[in-house]
């Protein structure tokens, strides 16, 4: 049987090195993309959206792998970005995985619940 | 304003800056980055207010990874809490992102301005006692397997867990203020758990970052989708928040935290009447 402290471990965990990794993308991402543009003007006071290609996680992932498509380091840029924001989603899933597995009904079906509501945000 | 002449480097560099010092303050202070972010963005730089609210809820989410990680491994953290009252903020923060998108954005500012406000008067609030252990539970607390046990000094002690229906409704708007603004809304989830729910103190600011996160990512979604998220706004911002949260969390036992809290509060105050005023089209 699964313990709450194992759960709570393994979530602590992953929430740490997924935080570090996105980090470190995130980084590395942003020296790649600033020495691809140097001396371009900084646009964020006006607002104008983002590439059609953002609004989805599938397409801008095909993006971020194609060297040769415009906005392709933008792309890989924002893939660290996304993998910061989808950790909260993992979270719950693990913790999810970890009810099902202490046969806990309840908190299984509400982290599922949960899981479900972030997944309809990000693909809606 | 200054930023018209910036090149993007000198503005990544500047801007990274400003939320390392943010992210240090916020971790002292008790506050998240977001509400402090998005003002300096967009009353300091010049920012789009909506660009500012999705760099702002990202690094939300990157704090809120990071510092949940410690507490869940101190067992202090109850995740149960945590999850049946993600069901509320996490809707609610559909809800928020939503509504947030057709708005104005001069209306945004006051709105968030206003809740700036509110979230300062809440973190002046003198935190009460720990609740006490020998209380019956709500009884759909009970049936919601909720009250658990906290480590103290002098071992594991039970906690109870009163009024679920008004602090989950709560969690809604907290969820709802989140999406809409681009927040953790860490003030008002505290407000929830502590005086509707009573749950420990210690407890609540626990369990109510695991939270903040998992409501961050619910609207973050739907921010993505409308392009408020600027990737090469959003890294540097995130980055620089990440790295002070880490260093204020290091300098908390040193530092001077009542004074900062009382410089800082009055600051915030004075950011978020200029937010309100700015959203009225009064500008100086």
């Amino acid at each position: 049987m699964i313990k709450d402290t194992q759960i709570q471990n393994g979530l602590a965990r992953m929430m740490l090195g997924g935080t570090l990794i996105a980090a470190t993308i995130m980084l590395a991402g942003l020296i790649w993309y600033l020495a691809a543009n140097p001396g371009i003007k900084a646009g964020d006071h006006i607002f104008s959206g983002e590439p059609k290609y953002f609004e989805n996680p599938v397409q801008m992932f095909q993006r971020a792998l194609e060297v040769k498509e415009t906005g392709h380091r933008r792309s890989f840029l924002m893939l660290g970005i996304l993998l910061l924001l989808i950790n909260p989603a993992l979270r719950v899933a693990f913790a999810a995985v970890g009810f099902v597995a202490q046969r806990d009904r309840l908190y299984a079906g509400i982290s599922l619940f949960v899981f479900a509501v972030l997944v309809f945000s990000f693909f809606w | 304003m200054i930023r018209e002449s910036m090149d993007e480097l000198t503005f990544d560099i500047l801007i990274s800056v400003a939320a390392f010092v943010a992210g240090v303050l916020g971790s002292l202070i008790g506050l998240g980055g977001g509400v402090i972010i998005t003002p300096v963005l967009v009353l300091g730089f010049g920012v789009d207010i909506r660009y500012a609210m999705g760099a702002a809820l990202a690094s939300v989410i990157a704090t809120s990874s990071g510092a949940a990680a410690a507490f869940l491994r101190d067992g202090i953290s109850n995740m149960r809490i945590g999850l049946f009252l993600c069901v509320a903020t996490t809707v609610g923060a559909v809800c928020g992102a939503m509504l947030a998108v057709v708005l104005d954005q001069s209306v945004l500012s006051v709105i968030f301005g206003a809740a700036l406000l509110v979230t300062v008067g809440l973190s002046l609030r003198k935190n009460p006692d720990a609740a006490n252990s020998e209380n019956t539970s709500d009884p759909l607390a009970e049936k919601l397997r909720l009250p658990g046990t906290m480590p103290t000094d002098h071992g594991p002690m039970n906690y109870s867990v009163q009024r679920v229906i008004p602090g989950f409704a709560m969690m809604w708007v907290a969820g709802v203020l989140s999406g809409l603004l681009g927040i953790g809304s860490g003030a008002f989830k505290v407000v929830a758990m502590d005086q509707l729910m009573r749950i420990p103190f210690k407890v609540t600011t626990a369990t109510s970052n695991f939270m903040i996160g998992v409501t961050a990512a619910a609207s973050v979604g739907i921010y993505l989708k409308r392009g408020y998220l600027d990737p090469a706004l959003v890294a540097p911002v995130a980055l620089g928040v990440l790295a002070g949260a880490f260093v204020g969390a290091k300098l908390l036992p040193v530092a001077p935290v009542k004074l900062l809290r009382i410089i800082f509060l009055s600051l915030v105050s004075v950011i978020a009447v200029q937010m309100v005023l700015r959203g009225l089209g009064i500008n100086f």
